[in-house]
């Protein structure tokens, strides 16, 4: 009941009591829950309100909004929970290589073949004078043949 | 680098190379029967240069090679090491005996050309 529609009940009690009387023990009646305050009946749905529909509304759609939070985050621990399990997988398959990587390293023995590195850093430099006179003729001759591939 | 520097570097080592006899073989056998003229240049050269009976030998008496080749070029580049040789006297005793003893007319020419040379030098 809105506001403006309450019903006020003036009593001229100078008047007629009785009919003051008659009519507070009609509304106690009706209104368990009335009170008089200096002559005035106030009912007690006076403090209803139209305020109170737009605090339905906004419960409602409080409501719908919470369920629709609910499932977003019922959505994003799914997906939260796919991607940890990839992650996971890829920390485990990163890790497992890691190890066999070590363990390659650990059975593996490096050598380092200073001549032939030198040869292919710098190719031109088995053909310097004093590289070339610590080889045998023998070689010589094999590498002048590749060099001039109709030579015999 | 190209390949005749290299083989330019090859020849130049076995000049220089402790097996003198295989070295000398080697040189005759691939440097001066080479088609490049430069290579042949070089092997002859080389060979003056080592100023042993064997090495002078193949550029001295040997026809088509070392003072009897057919370039200008090689030739004279070969007279030219034989006349700036400190030791000529190797050099000097296989003109001689070519000269004598040689059984081609345009070799022993030869020979004698570059003996009048080295004497004036």
């Amino acid at each position: 009941m809105e506001i403006g529609k309450i019903s006020l009940h003036k009593v001229n009690t100078s008047k007629n009591a009785n009919e003051t009387n008659n009519i507070q023990k009609n509304q106690m009646a009706t209104n368990p829950f009335g009170v008089s305050f200096k002559g005035n009946v106030i009912q007690a749905d006076v403090f209803e309100s139209s305020k109170q529909t737009i605090g339905k509304g906004f419960a409602e759609k409080s409501k719908l909004f919470a369920s629709a939070v609910v499932s977003g985050i019922n959505n994003f621990n799914e997906a939260f929970k796919s991607r940890m399990n990839s992650i996971v997988s890829f920390g485990k398959k990163i890790t497992s290589n890691v190890f066999e990587s070590i363990e390659r390293i650990g059975n593996t023995e490096i050598t380092f073949d200073m001549e032939g590195i030198k040869n292919r850093l710098f190719p031109d430099r088995q053909f310097s004078v004093k590289q070339l006179t610590n080889k045998s003729v023998e070689e010589l001759k094999n590498l002048w043949c590749d060099l001039t591939p109709q030579a015999v | 680098m190209e390949d005749i520097k290299k083989i330019k570097n090859i020849i130049q080592a076995l000049g220089e190379h402790k097996d003198s006899q295989a070295a000398i073989e080697l040189l005759t056998e691939l440097g001066t029967n080479s088609a490049d003229d430069e290579i042949r240049e070089i092997t002859a050269q080389t060979l003056i240069k080592k100023n042993t009976h064997e090495s002078l030998r193949v550029v001295l008496i040997s026809k088509g090679k070392g003072i009897n080749d057919l370039s200008a070029r090689v030739a004279m580049s070969s007279i030219n090491e034989l006349l700036s040789l400190k030791d000529k006297a190797e050099a000097i005793k296989i003109l001689d005996d070519t000269i004598k003893l040689h059984s081609d007319e345009e070799v022993r020419n030869t020979a004698r050309s570059v003996r009048a040379l080295m004497t004036f030098a």
